[in-house]
């Protein structure tokens, strides 16, 4: 019994504390400003238990803003591999999502997904911190459903 | 049984080093070294079983021990005299002249012959040093057997130099035996000369221009001190009338006497290096590794600690030994502030030495009865931890060609079986439940009624702290996906680094047995770390240390992910891809804080400042 | 036998309190910057999620330091609430500190090991002032015990004022709070990623997590001991001191090690050399 009461507040916990990284892909900053902006009093998102943590190795969210170029897109692959399981991936904004009105240029690779696989994207040029908000509990939801998944073949 | 062992313990150094003098055959002369270190162990062991011991032996082989004692006085100021004359400095020759002359003096005008007594004594304090020169020196003896044929090699000489080292090494041994061992003063004097002659020409050794600087100006000072002891032991005779170092000690502290007294710390302070001498101690590791190791922890500095603490009781409670406890406490900091900002490896353990042997002056100087036994308990691990420590930075030197201590980042994976000895002796010399660290607790809480004295020590520690803990860190720095070879090494390599490992290990967890042993019966004596308390520490702390090993073992199963660079792409191993796809590489240095800490500037204020402690102790005796 | 219950009792209860008063910090802190701030029990979600996730690590060595610091900061607890020498938890608790920076170091990134020569300072800064508040303590009941200080009959704080204040310093460095965080931070912002604790992750960062909590009920246990007369005045004093850390977490900023060691040193030993001089000259 004391095992599984454990082994739950671990899965709730999961939802509870999601700390993020946000990497900048090449983004004009406006998308930038309005994650920081979420830190602010005016939306506190710290009252989710969100932590803007600036560390991949201690980050369960991974936020991308602006276009994937050649050069960034082995620094996003790192970053994502050195995220430990469970882990979400967020593209932000016009240009995470899909490349944005840079998607033909010489040197872009396109939206995130090329490189990482996206969990939930966020559109919005430049996203507004309620979207983001949004966007993170969307990420939740979904995390909870990767954990589901995985306890599920587990089970199997 | 005392006289025999007497004659083991110090005459039979003297004949092993003359059979290495003279039969030049390597095995022979590895056989007889092993032999002597076991002879000298076993004896040392046995002494246990006799002690408290005084004895007076007339004559060995026929010839009367104060003639031969004499005799050789003379011959050993000559030998001081001659290196003088041959390295052209006229302070040595000076003092060689002068330590001659009072001598003579001393020996035809004012020694009249006196009552019979004793003039070999032994009690738990020079058990204490017996067990620590023969067990210890005998390890660093043995390792020096393969170090030395390595070394040899690298020079590449045209005729190997080994029987005059080896010859040294144990003679040297003999000589310490003897020092601790005596109640006569003019024989303490002898063997005082003695380890001063064989220091010199340990570091002189490899003959190298600085080596004999670094010779000579060992020699000067060590023979000032030499002097000083002279003028003191003949000061103390004219007053006394007796050379019984018990009489005169058991007398307890007396006004008349404390100017001598006063000169003999003096000498104790050149010998233990203590600040402003501690260039030479600093100097002598220019020698090859095991002349640094033996020097450092079994013999040399622990023959001037020993002086002290044996005068100790002489001049309790007096402002002389408040002058001793401050000119200890002050050389503890300042040594571990200078220790801070080297990363040549060897100095490191040269300034921790020096600062140490501060430590173990500043409880001789705090002079009560705890106080003495942590001076004591002191000398037993840090003698064993030193004795480590060096011997495995020698080892290493051969291995990877640097002892800076930078080089040494993720030697991990080089040397993985001497990096984690390495790293647990430098463990043993800071962390609880080891020996180093109770000792110097006993000595804080010793020492807490004395304001200077304390927050000197409180300082100090904290800082020793700091320059340990940088160095055994980053010797693990490793982020290495490969795998590792293991490492091969000579047994007579391997061996003593694991016995002197073991025994620090050991001695620690049956702490509460030594102090008991060493502090003897008294009151006032409560040992901090009782036996309940040890045995909380090392319950909780060997069970976590056990867990930890299991977690360490698990990790390596885990994923392994690189050092977080920002992410930045990485093709080969300790570089990133930088601006036109360049391997660069991430390099990572310690900061030695030279702006704060420069060696030759702070030296020079250090210096000025031990002076002055020094002229307060002496002058505290007039 | 009564010791060693006690000590497992405290060994216990203090990651629960302890976490507890990491909540309470971050509310308090949020509302100071007009925020409303994380849920009591988020260092306990915290803990929980970074327990559950999957264990990565760049160097076995960083598995054994984590645990050894969590043991050596849960130990010191122990011997506190066992009534233990006072010398001993100051010196048991420094092992964990010593693994901690052992760890940072054990991986070749510039950031932790950046964490673990400023932690080094850090500890070079406090660990004078601890040795020292101590002995004052030590001069005023004529021990070194903790439970020696509960035979008093008149608060420490009395006779120890700049000795408190001193150790006030000293725990401000311990407790990761501006502005001396400068190895790491205990809020997740930092110039140089997250110091020392950089390179921990999952499992790891979660033993340090706890220890860390450890360490706070080490820290608030000898703040305490200044007015052991009366459990009233202990939890009020905790409360006060507890209470002035986090104004100054949150009224200043982040300063250079040279400037940490300069002023803690120089004001710390001044300090409590003037409070030492008045107990000697008793």
């Amino acid at each position: 019994m004391p095992v599984s009461v454990i082994k739950d507040f671990i899965e709730k916990s999961r939802l509870k504390s999601p700390w993020l990284v946000h990497f900048d892909c090449g983004s004009c900053n406006g998308c930038d400003i309005e994650v920081l902006a979420c830190l602010t009093p005016l939306y506190d998102v710290e009252r989710f238990g969100i932590l803007n943590i600036g560390n991949p190795k201690h980050a369960d969210m991974l936020l991308v803003t602006g276009t994937v170029n050649h050069r960034n897109k082995k620094v996003l692959k790192n970053l994502y591999d050195q995220m430990p399981h469970p882990k979400v991936v967020l593209a932000l904004g016009a240009c995470g999502t899909s490349g944005g009105v840079f998607r033909e240029a010489y040197n872009v690779v396109g939206g995130v997904d090329k490189v990482i696989p996206v969990d939930v994207y966020v559109p919005g040029c430049a996203v507004k911190p309620e979207a983001i908000i949004d966007g993170v509990v969307t990420a939740l939801g979904r995390l909870a459903e990767k954990r589901a998944e995985a306890s599920a073949s587990a089970k199997e | 049984m005392p006289d025999t062992l007497l004659f083991l313990l110090i005459v039979v150094p003297f004949l092993a080093a003359l059979g290495c003098l003279l039969l030049r055959q390597e095995q022979l002369r590895s056989l007889i070294i092993i032999g002597t270190g076991g002879l000298l162990t076993l004896c040392a062991l046995m002494l246990m079983a006799s002690t408290p011991f005084s004895a007076a032996p007339k004559s060995i082989l026929g010839i009367s021990v104060s003639m031969l004692i004499q005799a050789a006085d003379f011959f050993l100021l000559g030998v001081i005299g001659y290196y003088g004359y041959k390295h052209r400095n006229l302070l040595i020759q000076g003092l060689a002249v002068l330590q001659f002359v009072l001598l003579a003096c001393f020996e035809t005008f004012m020694v009249a012959p006196g009552k019979e007594y004793a003039t070999f004594y032994g009690d738990t304090l020079s058990l204490v040093m017996v067990l620590v020169i023969c067990i210890v020196g005998s390890l660093i003896c043995i390792h020096a057997i393969p170090y030395m044929k390595e070394h040899e090699h690298h020079l590449q000489l045209e005729g190997s130099k080994q029987p005059r080292f080896f010859a040294i090494m144990v003679l040297f041994l003999g000589a310490m035996n003897g020092l601790v061992l005596t109640n006569d003063l003019s024989f303490f004097y002898f063997f005082f000369e003695l380890t001063t002659i064989c220091s010199f020409l340990l570091i002189g050794h490899d003959q190298t221009e600085i080596a004999e600087t670094n010779a000579v100006r060992a020699l000067w000072m060590n023979a000032l001190g030499g002097a000083a002891l002279l003028v003191g032991i003949m000061w103390i005779y004219s007053k006394t009338g007796t050379m019984d170092m018990q009489a005169i000690i058991s007398a307890g502290p007396k006004a008349a006497l404390l100017l001598p007294l006063a000169l003999l710390c003096f000498a104790g302070f050149t010998k233990a290096a203590q600040a402003p001498f501690q260039s030479w101690l600093l100097g002598a590791m220019v020698a090859p590794t095991p002349t640094s190791a033996l020097l450092h922890s079994s013999t040399m500095v622990k023959a001037g600690v020993y002086l002290v603490i044996r005068f100790a009781p002489a001049f309790a409670g007096t402002f002389l030994s408040l002058g001793v406890a401050l000119a200890g406490a002050f050389t503890f900091l300042a040594m571990a502030v200078l220790a801070m900002g080297q990363s040549n490896g060897k100095k490191i353990l040269a300034y921790s030495t020096v600062s140490n042997l501060g430590l173990i002056m500043a409880c001789a100087g705090i002079n009560t009865k705890a106080a003495i036994t942590a001076a004591i308990l002191l000398i037993i691990f840090h003698a064993l931890t030193k004795a480590l420590l060096f011997l495995c930075v020698g080892t290493i030197e051969q291995r990877i060609g640097s002892r800076d201590i930078e080089d040494m980042r993720g030697l991990l994976t080089a040397m993985p079986w001497t990096a984690v000895i390495l790293v647990a002796g430098i463990l043993t010399m800071i962390l609880p439940p080891f020996g180093m660290l109770l000792g110097k607790w006993v000595a804080i809480e010793s020492s807490s009624q004395q304001l200077f004295v304390i927050v000197m020590l409180a300082l100090g520690s904290a800082v020793t702290v700091a320059y340990w803990a940088r160095w055994a860190g980053q010797i693990m720095s490793v982020s290495s996906l490969g795998a590792r070879e293991p490492e091969l090494q000579p047994m007579l390599t391997r061996g003593p680094l694991a016995a002197l490992l073991g025994g620090a290990v050991l001695l620690s967890a049956l702490w509460p047995w030594v102090y008991n042993r060493v502090a003897g019966p008294g009151p006032g004596l409560a040992n901090p770390a009782s036996a309940a308390v040890m045995g909380f520490m090392i319950v909780v702390i060997g069970s976590g240390f056990l867990w930890a090993v299991n977690a360490m073992r698990q990790a390596r199963t885990a994923r392994m992910t690189r050092p977080y660079l920002c992410g930045a792409p990485e093709n080969v191993e300790g570089t990133y891809v930088g601006p036109i796809n360049q391997d660069m590489p991430v390099i990572l240095g310690n900061a030695y804080f030279t702006s704060l800490v420069t060696e030759d500037r702070l030296t020079c204020w250090v210096n000025m400042g031990a002076g002055l402690m020094l002229v307060l102790m002496i002058g505290g005796a007039l | 036998m009564k010791s060693l219950f006690l000590a497992l009792i405290g060994m216990a209860v203090a990651p629960v309190v302890g976490g507890l008063v990491s909540g309470l910090d971050r509310i308090l802190t949020a509302r100071c910057q007009s925020r409303k701030g994380p849920p009591l029990i988020q260092p306990f979600y915290d803990a929980a999620k970074l327990w559950g996730k999957e264990v990565t690590a760049t160097n076995p060595w960083q598995a054994f330091c984590a645990v050894m610091y969590l043991v050596a900061a849960a130990a010191s607890v122990g011997l506190l609430c066992a009534g233990s020498d006072l010398l001993l938890i100051f010196f048991v608790q420094a092992v964990g500190a010593v693994f901690l920076v052992m760890g940072a170091y054990a991986v070749p990134s510039p950031y932790s090991q950046i964490g673990a020569q400023r932690e080094l300072l850090q500890m070079v800064a406090y660990e004078p002032l601890i040795i020292l508040t101590i002995v004052g303590i030590r001069l005023m009941t004529g021990s070194f015990r903790v439970d020696a200080v509960f035979a008093l009959d008149q608060p420490l704080l009395f006779k120890l004022p700049l000795l408190f204040l001193v150790l006030g310093y000293a725990l401000t460095i311990k407790l990761r709070k501006s502005p001396f965080d400068i190895s790491a931070c205990h809020h997740a912002h930092q110039e140089i990623v997250r110091g020392v604790y950089t390179e921990f992750s999952g499992p790891y960062l979660a033993l340090i997590e706890i220890a860390h909590w450890y360490e706070v009920i080490l820290v608030l246990g000898l703040v305490s001991l200044f007015w052991a007369t009366s459990i009233a005045g202990m939890i009020l004093l905790v409360a006060a001191t507890y209470a002035a850390e986090i104004l100054v977490d949150n009224v200043s900023s982040r300063m250079t090690w040279r400037w940490m060691l300069g002023s803690v040193w120089l004001s710390g030993l001044v300090l409590s050399g003037i409070n030492l001089v008045w107990l000697y000259a008793r």
